[in-house]
């Protein structure tokens, strides 16, 4: 899978790329506007991570011309600016997701595997970690093939383990995902616990050991 | 759009009602002067009659002519003593109609041969009164129906006149800087109204381009703040997806990042204050706001092991922005959830347009007053940043909505009132 990377921060280009090169993305990137569309003239990307305020143009103008030019990418924007019609532009424009600054790394593998499985660019709609197999256009659940019925922040928390497998995650991060902004008005993040408990009372006895607890850290999936 | 204390009235209606004051005034006064102006001149008439027919009374008498008198017109007595002459005012009983009427009367005494003559003229007052009654009433009715006329001319005429002004004022109340529309005044060849369209359209050109400038400012600062937020987020990352720290370490980094994430909560507040304080938020649609407030409960509900009773029951609509709405219910309930003791609970209800959220407590809050302002603590919560209520009374201004609190048996309560529609 092929990622470029058009944002001209270099040293939060370059924590993405290390990132992502760990789940086995090939990436590039370009730190300006004009290097951004001779990159994606030149070769195709299966995702684009596209921040909106390029140095010396907009990220919405890399957008268009890669809709105009019919380029299969998907495309995740980037923005400093939690505005409302910054996004809905974006979205209009064809984006595939909006992400606002500051995010953690996983989120943002999360919305990119998020945005490869909706079919459109080649992805499979399954995930599968050994047993467990998750339908995402269904948003069903499967351990060793018997359907496993998962509340809403069950299923996204599943899914965000598999996608972040063998890498911990915090409370902070986990919460951040499945609460998003409202997290900003949490006073504190014990009640991740619960639900993960819930989560593995309800997968086989070998699932559940999959996801591990990181004594002081946080949550891992892992066979190990 | 708030009254002064008087009540305000229309330009129209106004200069209508003062035109008509005025006129009936003036239409009493000259009224009273012609009354006094014409009596003053009929007297004078009457008495230079009464003269001229005294006069040729005693031309007669002077003659020898006889002389009959003819009562009450015309008397003539001989008189033994001589009075003075008199000009007055008298009643005499008129035989013609049998009652007293006033006569105005001329005395005098002649002296012809030794004789002494008293000549007495009268002449009926009644008459001259008619007359000037007469006068009077096609004086008013003419005055009146030219004072109609013109009053109902001037009117048309001053809609005619204003009608411009009242039409720009008309756009002027539809001036929103959101839909950042330019006012399309009326052009009109009144100096005035032109000069006033002119000076409208530079200031809110001004404040047009001000209101961008300070637009751009906040998104300017937001975008400089979260930029580096973004690189320090995603170095700790870096680190902590490298796996080889030890707890300890990886306890600093997620306290490095919980206060990233706090610092750029901060700054999402502020800015979204700065926001609600420009105006950037447009009220188009009325909403139910019970949905929103359903949907906090619920997420809190996950976040917390706090009980919340609620039951979703009604409707609420309100116009307001729905990011908004659902600020204000997830500030109001994670307010309640943050200052709730373990084992306390809180409640929710809905009633009459009114949100009430009651969380347990122990004491009241001892300042009331200062609940609202940035960053204000009760108590030192380290998660809290002292704005989630400021944000709450923000949007409460904007929306013409009120909220109060009071405690009452153990419990603080905040009552969210909306208008009726």
């Amino acid at each position: 899978m092929k990622v470029l990377i058009a944002e001209d921060e270099v040293a939060l280009q370059e924590s993405i790329v290390k990132f992502l090169e760990r789940d086995g993305f090939v990436c590039e990137s370009a730190s300006n506007h004009k290097e951004a569309l001779y990159k994606i003239d030149l070769y195709d990307y299966d995702i684009v991570i596209l921040d909106i305020n390029l140095i010396s143009g907009s990220g919405l103008d890399v957008l268009k011309t890669l809709k105009k030019e019919g380029k299969k990418s998907g495309v995740i924007i980037i923005s400093a600016n939690n505005s409302l019609d910054d996004k809905l532009e974006g979205l209009d424009l064809g984006a595939d997701d909006y992400i606002t600054k500051p995010f953690h790394l996983p989120e943002l593998n999360a919305r990119i595997k998020a945005v490869l499985r909706r079919g459109k660019y080649g992805g499979d709609s399954c995930l599968i970690y050994h047993e467990i197999k998750v339908n995402t256009e269904s948003r069903q659940t499967f351990v060793n093939n018997k359907e496993v019925q998962l509340t809403k922040k069950e299923y996204d928390l599943l899914v965000y383990f598999i996608v972040n497998k063998n890498r911990v995650l915090s409370k902070e991060v986990i919460a951040e995902h499945l609460w998003g902004d409202h997290i900003d008005l949490a006073d504190n993040f014990d009640f991740i616990y619960v639900h993960i408990n819930n989560l593995r009372t309800k997968l086989t006895k070998v699932a559940a050991n999959y996801i591990k607890t990181v004594y002081g850290m946080g949550y891992r999936l892992t066979e190990e | 759009m708030t009254d002064g204390s008087e009540k305000k009235i229309k330009l129209l209606k106004k200069t209508s009602k003062n035109y008509l004051l005025s006129g009936v005034i003036l239409m009493v006064l000259s009224l009273i002067g012609l009354y006094f102006v014409t009596q003053y001149f009929i007297r004078e008439e009457t008495d230079d009659s009464l003269k001229s027919t005294l006069y040729r009374i005693e031309q007669l008498l002077e003659a020898k002519q006889p002389i009959s008198s003819v009562h009450p017109i015309i008397e003539v007595q001989k008189t033994q003593i001589e009075g003075t002459a008199s000009l007055k005012d008298t009643l005499i009983n008129d035989p013609l109609e049998d009652e007293e009427e006033v006569f105005r009367q001329l005395s005098a005494y002649k002296s012809v041969d030794g004789e002494t003559y008293k000549i007495s003229i009268r002449i009926l007052l009644v008459e001259s009164e008619d007359i000037l009654l007469a006068i009077l009433a096609s004086y008013i009715t003419i005055i009146f129906i030219i004072f109609l006329a013109q009053f109902y001319f001037s009117r048309q005429h001053a809609k005619v006149i204003w009608k411009p002004f009242f039409d720009n004022l008309e756009q002027i109340k539809t001036f929103s800087l959101q839909s950042n529309q330019k006012l399309s005044f009326v052009e009109t060849n009144i100096l005035e109204f032109s000069e006033l369209n002119n000076e409208l359209r530079a200031l809110t050109d001004k404040v047009i381009l001000d209101y961008k400038n300070l637009k751009q400012f906040t998104e300017d600062v937001s975008h400089e703040i979260q930029t580096p937020l973004a690189i320090m987020q995603a170095k700790v990352g870096n680190i902590i997806d490298d796996n080889v720290i030890s707890t300890k370490q990886f306890k600093l980094l997620t306290e490095i990042q919980q206060n990233v994430q706090r610092l750029a909560g901060l700054n999402k507040k502020l800015v979204l204050l700065a926001k609600i304080e420009n105006q950037q938020y447009e009220t188009s649609q009325s909403l139910d706001i019970t949905e929103q407030l359903t949907k906090a409960v619920e997420e809190f509900k996950e976040m917390s092991a706090i009980p919340i009773h609620y039951t979703p029951s009604g409707s609420i609509l309100v116009r307001i922005d729905s990011t908004l709405a659902q600020v204000l219910m997830d500030n109001l309930i994670s307010n309640a959830v943050k200052h709730t003791p373990e084992d306390g609970i809180i409640k929710v209800d809905i009633a009459n347009n009114t949100i009430t959220i009651a969380n347990s407590g122990k004491n009241s809050i001892a300042d009331p007053n200062k609940l609202y302002n940035r960053f204000y603590q009760e108590s030192a919560s380290k998660k809290s940043l002292g704005l989630g209520l400021a944000i709450v009374k923000k949007i409460c201004d904007r929306y013409d909505l009120t909220i109060d609190y009071h405690f009452e048996n153990k419990f603080h309560y905040f009552t969210l009132r909306f208008p009726k529609n």
